[in-house]
């Protein structure tokens, strides 16, 4: 892990394109951070119904002009960064998380290694559907209805209960009936590489488009979607490379020594991995980027209040000649898009090299 | 070959299933339903046209008639407590109250006894109406809480208007009674599975799409076939012709860069392309509109649209050229988009190949390098660009999708975003399984590709 | 390097050529549809387009006349005499003399009676007429004249009168030559119908009508009007041409009955800007529902307006407000009215409509002098009698907003805003809402809905405030379902909860007794007082229709109603 930091420091020491891009987008960051307790003129969302589409330049207190509705476009541009920020660092983040996490273990374990003896996967397929109708069929119809706490707890509790006696009877009836004791191998690796195939059979745009139809726009929705339609990339890289790792001959080693498999990943394979996954990391985010400002340009999947760059970008729509709209926001995302690509590129230069060795 | 075609698209069947149901059953589950606006909830006006009661008949006759009152899957699964029948109730808020009622008392023979009361007290009140009975009534209707329906119940016997509508009401309070006191409030945790057998939507739907029926669009109720077959001409045009283009010029851009004498002209391209990379393909667009089909700046291009209906045929050039101006942006925003990617990848390939050993044998001959670039080097690197290729056709799909939306091209791209919007579900399944299968032949197509381009392929199949 | 260039220039060539425009027929006229009709069944049409083409195929009895914006009758020879008896009112029609079907046969009685079978029998494709026509019980045809009859109705309704007359009449001899429904009585269509399902002549006619040819045949879309389909190229054109004798021509007194232009095309341009593109190239002669943003561009754009004349009549539709009067926060009439004073719709106008709109006090139509009280102020934005307003409700203004104690519990001053997706107006003047109530301490949630959703949360009373506009007329003024209390409780059209006992009274009247229009006047101008006092049903602006029509026409009959135009009147310009 030092070593992963100190060729991150390198390229900073030697590279000025790298160093430029880190610092700006560094810089962004820290501004769109500290955005509500900068002295702004007017706030995002403020109307200044006076004076609807005003150029730029032309006003002091409207320095970047205004939109139709005679929103401040500086204020927007920033908070836009700010909102953009807030959602592709934290989706990426997770993304990264869960598909590292699925991919490592399916390259782990591969699709024998895993083994479960036969009465607890049975319970494990048993005790789906008693989820899905306790925790969350009821509670759903019980919330659509607006009825009180008591009407979700109930069933919880009775699903707590259902699970114990199921583990209980099932514990109990493993020492009669030698057939349940046997130990059966769980394909983890095809289970997630079928998963991740389904999933990215269709455009990633054209899925959370369709999917983008079903749920209320809101932020924290349009989050998870993204989520949900992101992971299997670095799903797909980490297991990659753990397979890679796996044949590594230090790797070996450990695993002969007889490391426990969380112990192995953890300090052996993530160290190697970190370099892939950065550059994968700042590479999505900048997809990222591109992708919450087209889906708040359509207006598809945000709720129309969010303050973003897509937002501001639209209102090109109504007015053909208000290139500001499209000029300011639309710049500051290239340049976010193109520092983002120029660390990802340094990254690749670094690790892909190393790991060549 | 085929025996392989033939088995990737197999392996593609269930993914459509799949995707197809759930797209189906997440759309039927949401509330609203077809024709619900259009019958239920006219926007009211100076004067109504027609009462509440009979727009609900109507509309229980549209959904008898289009088979929406059919339950939604084979099987179906719902408390105990909930009957199937309470799914027709109108209207919804007499509904929800039987909902909350069978929840928390669990006994649905006195629920809906007590309703039933209820209703034909209504109708007593109606011909004996009383005065202070409406916010009682309301009570009545919609609480649902025992001691509030009591009280309820209380206030308009003693209103006494009439024999007939002081004795409903002591019915309607003997009912209340007995749900008091046979309430089984457990009776909601039990699960009831009911089995539909193939009267049902999921069914007829399934049946409909495998035999070409898509059904009708929710927004337009044109034939779901019929509109993206209208839009299908333009994005394929649109496609094929941006595709062309960025190739022709990523190859020929490669070979360039590739030359030892060109060394500026790589120093100045890859860079450039690196920043045209950055730009999204949102901002793009809309540049390229803003200044090149504005009025206050230049307007060389007509800016929306596909060109409109023409009355008179023309000749199949005329027909072209002017179809030609209309794309122009779009076309050229698609390939400014797209070109950085392919010109790196072929480029990449390009220098690979350049120095693996037959081109050096080549260049040893004493060929000039501008045919070793292209006889020798450029056929191996066609390779790797089928993949590409092959790979690229999804992003022009999404890319199409925003363009087409930008510059109101009446293509599939457009009509999706459109369905989604709208809500338009049956357009929307069909567009994706649309989407799918052009995936899958582009698979097809480059494996094909692959058979033709490399002999080693033949002799293994051989 | 060469190939580039060649490969550059001929895709330049190819983008640059010149694109020729066709030579146009000057009499034909060339209307622009948003979407395909569909179906021009005169039963079951379903969109605008569909309506006003099928107005040139089909008449009704009675029908507005665009030029006048009044009711006129059309296939009636004159307005129906109404006599109320006790449950019931009848009204009594005779079709004009000269009305036939294109095959020469007099319209006559018996076509009314077989519509109203088609309209009200079970089994047939009738969703969308047959709850318009369920008031109308019997139908009593005159034995010594075979064009005159009275429709027997339940109870009255003053809009009833223009009910009976709005229908197309079918003819009989096309639709059902085997006299298939010559044995149901329409008396016997009302009520529980269940038995006749199983009718097996109303079975056999049933298979026949509910297939697509009865809304798309040219030779079954053949009614009294002026015109017949020539052409229906599905999903991109239709024409229709004029009939060689209409019987129509040939009355005397008898102005709005008219088939002018020879022949009349619809073209399907589903995109607005390009249906603008078409409209520059002088492809269609007549444009409407032009966005205000490209109106203005257009208006200063003299060569185009050689060519058109642009017109923004006053349409009868207006955006307006409904605060919910059930919350017990919204319950005083004075927190209302301070939330009225905090909408101003004079911004939201402007920002959305760019003063194509006007100001509105009342619900009548500005236009219609004659009903409109204009001796009161409409609300404008004023946030120090916004905040004495709230005081005098008491409210207390505190730190985080202003509270006030209702049955016993603290309560804050919030304001749920709900309106359609996607309405760029609604939108608008919800954020201007949220501005103006953020500046005096009022928190304010906007949310933009589905129509569904929103169509269930306002039945459901759920909502605080809503944005919606309501199409009206200047003819027909009866605002019982929308503002009486009767219809207030849940599921009915008064979403609001409006309505005090003199508003009741004053619209049981209208409804009802009202003999003279100074009567209907005063009460009317009452209403309009009283529905500003209480501020629970606040319109804002009534819109102005932007419309384009090409110079070579005239007695375009411009109307504020849909669809703003009467194709069938235009008539070429004689040239000087």
């Amino acid at each position: 892990m030092r070593q992963f930091w100190q060729s991150i420091l390198h390229l900073w020491e030697a590279k000025p394109g790298f160093k430029a891009a880190a610092a700006y987008l560094m810089l962004l960051l820290l501004l769109a951070l500290s955005l509500p307790w900068l002295p702004l003129p007017y706030p995002p969302n403020y109307l200044d119904l006076a004076h609807p589409y005003l150029p730029p330049f032309k006003d002091i207190v409207h320095p970047l002009g205004t939109d139709g509705l005679g929103r401040d476009l500086l204020s927007n541009v920033l908070y836009g960064a700010r909102t953009s920020f807030m959602i592709s660092v934290p989706v990426m983040l997770f993304a990264t998380a869960i598909g590292m996490l699925l991919g490592t273990t399916a390259g782990f374990f591969g699709n024998d290694s895993l083994q479960q003896p036969r009465y607890s996967v049975l319970f494990w397929l048993l005790s789906f559907p008693a989820v899905l109708y306790f925790a969350v069929y009821l509670p759903l119809q019980v919330y659509q209805l607006e009825m009180e706490l008591t009407y979700i707890i109930l069933p919880v509790a009775a699903l707590t209960g259902w699970l114990l006696l199921m583990w209980l009877l099932l514990n109990a009836l493993q020492r009669f009936v030698p057939f349940l004791k046997l130990k059966m191998a769980i394909p983890i690796d095809k289970v997630v590489m079928r998963l991740t195939e389904a999933l990215t059979s269709i455009p990633r745009f054209v899925l959370i488009l369709a999917l983008a139809s079903f749920i209320p726009p809101s932020l924290f929705m349009l989050s998870l979607l993204l989520i949900f339609t992101i992971w299997p990339a670095t799903a797909r890289l980490s297991r990659a490379e753990m397979l890679r790792i796996k044949q590594l001959p230090y790797f070996e080693a450990a695993c002969s020594i007889g490391n426990r498999p969380f112990q192995l990943i953890w300090r052996h394979a993530l160290p190697n991995l970190a370099g892939p996954i950065l550059i994968a990391f700042t590479f999505g985010l900048g997809g990222l980027l591109t992708l919450e400002s087209t889906l708040s340009f359509l207006n598809i999947g945000v709720p129309t209040s969010l303050v973003s760059w897509g937002r501001t970008i639209s209102g090109i729509r109504s007015n053909t000649s208000a290139w500001w709209l499209v000029v300011f926001p639309g710049g500051l995302l290239s340049l976010t898009i193109m520092a983002l690509y120029t660390c990802s590129y340094y990254f690749t230069q670094v690790f892909s090299q190393k790991g060549r060795r | 070959m085929l025996l392989h075609l033939l088995k990737k698209l197999l392996l593609a069947i269930p993914i459509l299933w799949l995707l197809g149901t759930a797209v189906f059953l997440l759309s039927r589950t949401l509330p609203g339903s077809f024709g619900e606006e259009r019958f239920l909830n006219p926007e009211a006006g100076f004067y109504s046209k027609s009462s509440q009661s009979s727009r609900e008949a109507a509309w229980e006759q549209l959904q008898q008639k289009t088979g929406q009152h059919l339950p939604l899957f084979y099987f179906s699964i719902s408390s105990a407590a909930l009957p199937d029948t309470l799914q027709n109730v109108q209207p919804s808020a007499r509904k929800e109250q039987l909902q909350q009622l069978a929840i928390k008392y669990g006994n649905w023979p006195a629920i809906s006894a007590f309703d039933l009361q209820v209703e034909k007290l209504v109708k007593a009140l109606e011909i004996y109406p009383a005065k202070g009975a409406s916010k009682s009534l309301q009570d009545l209707r919609y609480s649902t809480n025992i001691s509030d329906l009591q009280k309820a119940i209380n206030k308009l016997s003693k209103l006494g208007t009439s024999p007939a509508v002081a004795s409903l009401a002591v019915a309607v309070s003997e009912k209340i009674e007995a749900l008091n006191i046979n309430q089984s409030s457990y009776t909601y945790l039990v699960p009831r599975i009911t089995w539909n057998g193939t009267v049902n939507q999921y069914h007829h739907w399934l049946v409909g799409i495998l035999t070409g029926d898509f059904s009708t669009s929710y927004r337009t109720s044109q034939p779901v076939l019929e509109m993206i077959l209208e839009g299908i001409g333009n994005t394929f045009l649109l496609l094929l012709c941006s595709m062309v283009v960025t190739l022709i010029l990523a190859l020929e851009l490669s070979i360039l860069m590739a030359k030892k004498k060109l060394q500026w002209l790589r120093r100045l391209l890859l860079p450039a392309l690196f920043a045209i990379d950055s730009i999204p393909m949102l901002v793009l667009a809309i540049l390229l509109l803003v200044l090149l089909a504005n009025p206050d700046f230049i307007q060389l291009f007509p800016v929306y649209g596909m060109g409109y209906y023409q009355p008179i045929n023309l000749s199949f050039w005329q027909n072209l050229s002017m179809r030609l101006q209309f794309m122009a942006l779009p076309l050229i925003a698609l390939v400014l988009v797209n070109l950085p990617y392919i010109t790196n990848q072929i480029y990449t390939s390009l220098q690979a190949s350049l120095q693996a050993d037959y081109t050096r044998t080549a260049r040893a001959k004493g060929l000039p390098e501008h045919l070793v670039i292209r006889r020798h080097a450029l056929r191996n690197a066609l390779l790797p660009i089928i993949t590409i290729v092959s790979d690229f056709i999804p992003a022009l799909v999404s890319g199409s999708i925003l363009i087409e939306t930008i510059y109101a091209i009446p293509g599939v791209g457009r009509l999706l975003v459109e369905s989604v919007m709208a809500r338009d579900y049956p357009v929307l399944v069909a567009i994706i399984l649309f989407v799918l299968l052009l995936r899958m032949v582009a698979y097809a197509l480059a494996d094909a590709a692959y058979f033709w381009a490399d002999p080693r392929m033949k002799q293994k199949t051989a | 390097m060469r190939k580039i260039y060649t490969a550059l220039t001929c895709f330049l060539f190819l983008f640059l050529t010149f694109c020729s425009q066709p030579e146009r027929a000057p009499e034909e006229v060339r209307v622009r549809l948003a979407a395909d009709p569909e179906t021009l069944s005169p039963v079951s049409y379903s969109n605008a387009g569909a309506l006003q083409i099928v107005n040139l195929l089909f008449q009704s009895l009675l029908s507005t006349d665009l030029g006048t914006d009044e009711i006129k009758p059309f296939l009636a020879e004159e307005m129906p005499t109404i006599e109320r008896q006790d449950s019931i009112t009848l009204y009594t029609y005779t079709i004009r003399e000269e009305a036939e079907w294109t095959n020469g046969s007099p319209v006559t009685a018996v076509d009314v009676a077989f519509t109203l079978k088609v309209a009200k029998a079970p089994l047939l494709n009738n969703e969308s007429l047959k709850p318009q026509l369920e008031f109308i019980q019997d139908i009593r045809i005159d034995s010594d004249n075979p064009r005159r009859f009275t429709f027997v109705c339940s109870g009255y309704a003053s809009e009833m009168e223009l009910l009976t007359g709005d229908f197309f009449i079918l003819p009989a001899y096309l639709y059902d030559p085997e006299n298939l429904l010559q044995h149901i009585q329409v008396s016997a269509l009302s009520g529980d119908i269940s038995e006749l399902e199983n009718d097996k002549k109303l079975k056999t006619f049933a298979a026949k009508y509910n297939s697509p040819n009865f809304g798309r045949d040219p030779k079954l879309l053949q009614g009294s009007g002026g015109y017949t389909l020539e052409n229906w190229e599905n999903g991109k054109y239709l024409t229709l041409t004029r009939k060689r004798d209409w019987w129509g021509n040939n009355t005397s007194n008898t102005q709005h009955l008219t088939a002018i232009p020879q022949r009349v095309s619809f073209q399907v341009i589903p995109d607005i800007t390009t249906a603008l593109l078409a409209l520059k190239n002088r492809q269609i002669d007549v444009l409407e529902s032009i966005p205000t943003a490209e109106f203005k561009q257009l208006k200063q754009q003299s060569a185009f307006l050689k060519d058109y004349a642009l017109h923004t009549p006053d349409a009868y539709e207006f955006v307006y407000a409904g605060i919910n009067t059930r919350q017990p926060k919204l319950s005083d009439k004075r927190t209302r009215q301070a939330i009225a004073y905090l909408l101003d719709a004079k911004s939201a106008m402007k920002v959305t409509q760019d003063n194509y709109a006007t100001q509105t006090a009342g619900l009548i139509p500005p236009s219609v002098s004659e009903f409109y009280n204009n001796s009161i102020q409409p609300y404008s934005l004023d946030l120090a009698k916004a905040a004495n307003l709230l005081r005098a409700a008491g409210w207390q203004q505190e730190q985080e907003g202003w509270f006030k104690i209702i049955s016993g519990k603290k309560e804050q001053l919030t304001i749920n805003v709900i309106y359609r997706a996607g309405s760029i107006s609604y939108e608008n003047a919800a954020n201007i809402l949220q501005q103006n109530a953020s500046q005096i301490g009022i928190p304010v949630q906007v949310q933009g809905m589905e129509s569904s959703l929103l169509s269930s949360k306002s039945k459901q009373h759920d909502f605080d405030l809503f944005f919606r506009s309501l199409g009206g007329n200047p003819f027909v003024f009866n605002f019982k379902p929308l503002l009486h209390t009767a219809y207030a409780n849940e599921g009915g059209l008064n979403y609001t909860g409006f309505g005090t006992h003199e508003s009741d009274r004053i619209l049981d009247k209208v409804n009802g007794t009202v003999t003279s229009r100074q009567e209907m006047a005063s009460l009317l101008k009452r209403l309009q007082e009283i529905m500003h006092e209480e501020a629970a049903f606040i319109p804002m602006y009534y819109i102005k229709e932007r419309i384009a029509i090409h110079r070579r026409f005239t007695n375009a009959k411009i109307s504020g109603l849909k669809p703003n135009y009467d194709v069938s009147a235009f008539t070429l310009k004689v040239e000087e």
